[in-house]
């Protein structure tokens, strides 16, 4: 699914993530742990193809397609999704437009009949019920108002509707509370199958005990240092990370 | 035009003799002060940002018979076929193709003149205001009667459109009674080479009466659309305004409401669309002189190329005007490099008990929410238009008449279809 191979990227001139490898297959959920700084969200980020960071060598590959030169929009519609750490707050533009824009889109591109109005709303109607969020949301504007924890289900939401084959979740667990991550788990719990592969980039480990990642991986200072099993999360949360660094 | 030419063609219009003689010492006084004042310039504190180079640069005549129109005048092509209209062309009521609704009256300008003994307030806020006192065309006054509630919108149509460089000063009354209501739409229109079109709008409206006003101002390119708007409101009287300006060269809204009467409301909403050279001035007063008034002041523009704005918005909070509730809201966005924002909301608060704000944010499309949306799987260009959508439906929504609402919408879509962005 995701192939990254000896990945040098950053932003300006400063290098960020310093030679990394990363191999993700169809149906597994690999989770990145790392301080502050280590390159987790440049990581997402030249994933998903935001402007400003650039890659000085090695390769992403996406189900077999060097993807480092597509725009963010082309990597969308071939599948990839990320939640994002901080959701952009967009006044005036409504949730229901916005999202049916983007799901058309893809079914355009896939050579699929757009749905209409009705269509759109009996499908999202279904998809808000798995996020517990009512229907106001449908005629609020994106991310206005919404709380921290709105905002991720909103992710969640968006992620169920465009129905993506590989989804980075950044810090999806950040500013939620308990119930909140629990229903972001479920909400990518039942997603979960065995074509559909997804990256967790997080801090802590308490989002893990809910989403329970296939491999865990260290980043320290731009490199994988060690990578595990769901163990190596718990081992992580006892011990820090300072005993990784050499 | 300097103030020779100005002289010579008020002469001209000081020698027409289908002016009633009344006329004539409001016009001569008017220009004298004129003459004391002259044009505006940049060193003028309220024209600091506006360069009426262009407009001093040609010159203009006074409308003549061959400026009327030469073939039977299309209204329809100028869309909101449905309502009924008063149509000026180059400055001209014509009578033939204008329809008023039930519960409206309208006078000629020498009636109302007649009515009033002569004797009416003249605005003086401006060298604009003097100009158009000193060359009003044939003028009108509409007037809706105590208690009249108005269902349909009414449209003011002003054509202007002539291959010769003119100046045209159509002059309005507008006048609610008590407890009455309406709908105006003031719609600027034409296909007109450099021409200078200073209109003044002068409104009363009375205790408990209720005014929707929407502009929308769409003069071709080369066109210089001065506007001149006075309003004077009695207790508990309503007044909201909306314009939605794409057109002319220079334009510039002179706005000025005046809450004369407590419990007074005025709510003021601008959108302006700006391309290549233009530029779009609104410059608004409101000047709260009665206690327990609420106003609001909320302009947004879009500019792209080389154009420019201004927003230039005050308000006046007089002493005793406690219970004072206002707000001043501006934003814009550039669309491009080359493109010139000068935003400036003013409080002047002379009273103690009153709650005023105001603000004003100025930038590019938030490149963070570009992103947000491309990662979705929609292009950079459908990405920004949503954007710009999000920017200006807060403003067109507020519309509440549905039929003018889509028409402003669809002038939007195609001023987007038309610009890159």
């Amino acid at each position: 699914m995701l192939n990254i191979q000896d990945l040098h990227a950053g932003v300006d001139n400063k290098e960020i993530l310093k030679g990394l490898n990363l191999e993700i297959k169809p149906g597994e959920m690999h989770a990145v742990m790392g301080r502050n700084g280590s390159g987790k969200s440049t990581l997402s980020n030249v994933i998903t193809g935001r402007e400003g960071f650039h890659i000085s060598k090695g390769n992403i590959e996406y189900k077999g397609q060097s993807i480092i030169e597509w725009s963010p929009e082309k990597r969308a519609l071939a599948g990839l999704f990320m939640s994002f750490q901080y959701p952009v707050v967009m006044p005036g533009v409504n949730n229901t437009y916005f999202l049916k824009a983007a799901l058309n889109a893809k079914l355009k591109h896939h050579g699929k009949q757009e749905l209409d109005a009705a269509g759109f709303l009996k499908l999202i109607k279904e998809k808000l019920t798995e996020v517990d969020m009512d229907t106001s949301y449908l005629q609020r504007a994106v991310n206005e108002g919404f709380s921290g924890g709105e905002k991720k289900r909103n992710e969640i939401l968006q992620m169920l509707t465009l129905e993506p084959e590989l989804a980075i979740l950044d810090e999806t667990d950040s500013g939620l509370d308990i119930d909140a991550l629990k229903i972001i788990a479920d909400g990518v719990n039942r997603y979960r199958n065995k074509e559909r592969s997804f990256l967790v980039i997080t801090h802590y480990q308490r989002l893990l005990k809910y989403i329970e990642p296939d491999i865990v991986h260290v980043l320290i200072d731009g490199k994988f240092v060690k990578s595990g099993g769901k163990e190596l999360a718990i081992e992580l949360e006892e011990k820090g990370y300072s005993w990784l660094e050499s | 035009m300097n103030i020779s030419s100005f002289q010579t063609e008020f002469n001209k219009i000081m020698g027409r003799d289908y002016f009633t003689n009344h006329v004539k010492p409001i016009r001569e006084q008017a220009f004298n002060n004129f003459l004391e004042e002259g044009l505006p310039n940049k060193n003028w504190e309220d024209w600091r940002f506006t360069d009426l180079k262009p407009i001093k640069e040609n010159n203009f005549r006074i409308s003549e018979i061959g400026d009327a129109p030469t073939q039977s005048i299309e209204i329809n092509e100028y869309g909101l076929n449905d309502l009924p209209t008063i149509v000026i062309y180059n400055g001209h009521y014509q009578e033939s193709i204008s329809s008023i609704p039930n519960g409206v009256r309208l006078i000629s300008l020498s009636e109302y003149g007649e009515q009033k003994g002569w004797r009416f307030n003249e605005p003086k806020d401006s060298p604009f205001d003097l100009l158009n006192t000193a060359f009003m065309d044939s003028g009108f006054c509409l007037s809706v009667d105590k208690g009249v509630q108005i269902e349909s919108p009414i449209r003011i149509l002003f054509i202007s459109s002539s291959e010769n460089k003119i100046m045209v000063s159509p002059r309005v009354y507008i006048e609610l009674e008590e407890s009455s209501s309406v709908t105006f739409v003031e719609q600027h229109e034409g296909n007109s080479k450099e021409y200078l079109l200073n209109s003044s709008l002068i409104m009363g409206i009375k205790r408990n009466s209720r005014m929707c006003h929407i502009r929308i101002q769409n003069n071709s390119g080369n066109t210089f659309n001065i506007g001149n708007i006075h309003i004077q409101q009695d207790k508990e009287s309503h007044y909201s305004f909306y314009q939605f300006a794409c057109g002319s060269k220079i334009g510039r809204l002179n706005l000025f409401t005046n809450l004369n009467g407590k419990g007074a409301e005025c709510f003021l909403n601008g959108l302006a669309l700006t391309c290549d050279h233009q530029h779009l001035d609104n410059h608004i007063i409101t000047n709260h002189n009665a206690p327990n008034c609420t106003s609001s002041q909320n302009f947004k523009s879009l500019l792209n190329d080389s154009s420019s704005g201004v927003f230039n918005g005050r308000t006046i909070v007089s002493k005793g005007a406690e219970k004072t509730d206002s707000n001043q809201s501006n934003k814009n966005i550039l669309l491009s490099k080359g493109s010139l924002m000068n935003s400036n909301p003013q409080l002047e608060i002379y009273a103690d008990d009153v709650k005023c704000s105001h603000g004003s944010t100025t930038g590019a499309l938030d490149r963070d929410a570009i992103f947000y949306i491309q990662s979705r799987g929609i292009d950079m260009i459908s990405a920004k238009a949503l954007l710009v959508r999000g920017f200006v439906s807060e403003m067109i929504e507020s519309i509440s008449h549905k039929y003018i609402k889509q028409y402003v919408i669809s002038k939007f879509d195609s001023w987007l279809n038309e610009n890159t962005i």
